[in-house]
């Protein structure tokens, strides 16, 4: 005759109220662990997911196409022709593509000098791969050309980094002077009026980035072939691979009708996780710290079941030994033990996920805000964030996080339970 | 008819270097529907005894048959098993679940037989009213006397018709009142359903109610003798 488990559910359930305060406590411990767990992940995700944005977003793009000697050494000449340009958006008319250009030149302003990275891009295009134009603190951003300067030369105007203007004491309609060598060997130089500061985005840009349009670049470098850079969003993040697939062999088609000069070097096509390795790297290493982190925080936690178990094993053996007396088997005790240790569990995974979930939500709704200590926010891994740190809940993470939790909760009322297979229900009752 | 044969039973207890004889080539027979009485001091070896008898532990030598089964041939498994439908326990103390209500105790050993639902309430509900606690049957052990407790206790060994049912001192922890009571109980209902009953006792008022008296002295049976009931009548 087949005993129906349901008699050691009931039992198991009712054994936990048996010291509710005792049973809470654990309860707390696991579900307060869980939380920790989540809130993390929560956390590096949100990081992770700010620093994806900031990558694709303010600078890089989904993917960029390059010359390899661009790449290599930063080999001014090593362009693409802007024919590229017209023919990539023709065939790909699912992605947007910007073009850019760049050159080292010398900043000097009323206060002092510094070496500067020009960065020429297309004011219409740009907008529709990066928010880089859009991340102004003050001026409004214009690349175009500006009033003649109080002596009548003609100016153009650019915008600056947060830091590069404070090094070099500029304001917004402040003058600067780049020097530099143009490609034709000639010295290039030229008087630019600032026109927009921008917010701190990528600490590199910060300090040294010149942004201009991309004819007041050419017209100072002498350098009309065609651009170093062209920036790419696809439409769908999660196709990355089968994006750059696509562009890849229209790049491909493309060299063999036009052919490129054979000093540049190839055509390169790139995702962001290739452009920017340490972000994607730190990017796995935080999740798996997550999963690392979890296990640790979770195993603490557990040991409260451990203990709670062990007590409760420990303090029912006279009443186990009368029960294994009367015609119980130890497998049953044993499964009656784990039953209650699964719904301790159970309730902490519930109770850990609610609040968790709950906490998790307010964090990615509201971010935590650092702006009173720092309030030009904070830099990481070579990026500059806001002062808000925003999180950003991922359901399947909690999932996971719940079932390490059960599991591991599971793992450590294991010992107690196979202390309960043991017993000699004559030792036990002398 | 014989339910229960012992013969050369022997235990020898070993601790380190010291080896304590417990029980010493014990041969006893108790028939169907005896109510016996296992009595002795302290040490006598009268708990030993009862736990060979119930399968709780196993004697140095000798066999025990019960109903023509030799239980100290039987596995691990098969001895629980055995407990569980043959025999009915009583122990001095807390033989209750805490957690359960005393009918839900009494229904236990049911549910592990394996008995239908309905059955085992209706025979439950019985028992305990059987015992007097018609009226305390959801209470939680800890809502009962330490009398009332044995008495479910009594129940729950009763409920399910065991062959045999072995109480290891099962007044120690009552009153003398108490102890009167629950014997007369259990010897009524001995009588009722023809239940063989072996206890072990130290008290003379409990004695005096036991139709045969077993006393050991130092692990051998000193003497068993059939007490005269004449004098004394069941009560109804
Ligand atoms: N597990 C054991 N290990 C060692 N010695 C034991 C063990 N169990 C019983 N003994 C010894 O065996 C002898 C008989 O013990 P037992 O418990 O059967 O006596 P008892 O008649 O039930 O005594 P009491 O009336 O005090 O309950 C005693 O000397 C006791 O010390
Ligand atoms: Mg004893």
């Amino acid at each position: 005759m087949p005993v129906n488990p349901s008699v050691f559910v009931f039992i198991a359930w009712r054994n936990i109220w048996r010291y509710p305060v005792r049973s809470l406590l654990t309860v707390f411990a696991l579900a307060g662990g869980l939380v920790m767990v989540i809130l993390y992940s929560v956390l590096v995700e949100g990081i992770s997911r700010q620093m994806v944005d900031y990558a694709t977003e303010m600078s890089t793009g989904h993917l960029q196409l390059h010359r390899r000697a661009f790449v290599d050494e930063q080999d001014l000449y090593a362009t693409l022709p802007w024919s590229y340009l017209d023919a990539i958006e023709t065939r790909l008319p699912d992605i947007s593509a910007a073009p850019r250009l760049y050159a080292a030149g010398l900043a000097s302003a009323q206060a002092s000098s510094t070496g500067v990275l020009m960065k020429a891009v297309d004011a219409v295009r740009e907008p529709m791969v990066t928010s880089v134009l859009s991340q102004v603190r003050s001026g409004t951003v214009d690349l175009g050309p500006a009033s003649p300067s109080e002596e009548g030369l003609e100016r153009h105007n650019v915008v600056v980094g947060t830091q590069l203007a404070k090094n070099l004491k500029l304001q917004v309609g402040s003058e600067l002077i780049l020097v530099t060598q143009a490609a034709d060997g000639s010295i290039g130089n030229g008087l630019f009026r600032i026109a927009a500061i921008l917010n701190p985005v990528d600490t590199a840009f910060d300090r040294t980035g010149v942004l201009m349009s991309i004819e007041a670049f050419q017209a100072m470098m002498y350098l009309q072939t065609g651009f170093h850079e062209l920036a790419i969003k696809t439409r769908d993040t999660a196709d990355l691979e089968i994006s750059q697939a696509a562009l890849d062999a229209t790049v491909r088609r493309l060299t063999a009708e036009q052919p490129l000069d054979a000093l540049g070097g190839a055509a390169l096509v790139r995702n962001w996780r290739e452009i920017n390795p340490t972000i994607s790297d730190m990017l796995e290493l935080s999740r798996s710290m997550v999963i690392v982190m979890g296990f640790i925080i979770v195993g603490l936690a557990s040991f409260g079941m451990l203990n709670t178990m062990l007590m409760a094993v420990h303090e029912r053996t006279h009443e186990f030994g009368i029960l294994l007396a009367i015609g119980m088997k130890s497998r049953w005790l044993m499964l009656m033990v784990l039953i209650e240790s699964f719904f301790l569990a159970l309730i902490s995974a519930l109770a850990g996920a609610v609040i968790g979930v709950w906490s998790g939500r307010y964090i990615q709704r509201h971010g935590i805000d650092f702006s009173g200590t720092m309030p030009d926010g904070y830099d990481w891994a070579g990026m500059s964030f806001e002062p808000v740190m925003r999180g950003h809940l991922e359901p399947a993470h909690v999932i996971s996080a719940c079932l390490i939790m059960t599991l591991v909760a599971m793992l450590s009322s294991l010992f107690p339970c196979w202390r309960t297979v043991r017993l000699k229900p004559a030792e036990v009752m002398r | 008819m014989t339910l229960l044969s012992l013969q050369g039973i022997c235990k020898t207890f070993r601790q380190g270097e010291i080896e304590v004889e417990a029980l010493k080539n014990i041969d006893l027979d108790v028939d169907e529907g005896e109510f016996a009485a296992l009595v002795g001091p302290s040490g006598s070896g009268k708990t030993t005894l009862l736990n060979i008898i119930g399968g709780l532990d196993a004697p140095t030598s000798g066999t025990a048959h019960l109903n023509g089964i030799d239980i100290t041939r039987l596995k691990e498994s098969q001895l629980s098993d055995f407990r569980l439908f043959q025999l009915g326990f009583i122990f001095q103390a807390y033989n209750l679940v805490p957690v359960l209500s005393a009918l839900e105790n009494v229904e236990l050993i049911m549910i592990l037989q394996g008995r239908p639902a309905k059955e085992r309430r209706a025979r439950a509900q019985h028992y305990l009213e059987l015992v007097g606690l018609g009226r305390e049957m959801n209470r939680r052990p800890s809502a009962l006397s330490g009398g009332q407790q044995q008495r479910v206790a009594v129940a729950r060994a009763l409920a399910c018709e065991p062959r045999l049912v072995l109480a290891d001192e099962p007044t120690a922890n009552l009153d003398s009142e108490n102890a009167s009571a629950l014997l007369d109980i259990m010897h009524k209902l001995s009588r009722e359903q023809k239940t063989t009953f072996i206890f072990s006792t130290h008290d003379p008022r409990v004695m005096e109610r036991a139709e045969r008296l077993i006393k050991l002295r130092d692990g051998r049976i000193e003497s068993d003798a059939v007490v005269e009931q004449a004098d004394r009548a069941v009560p109804a």
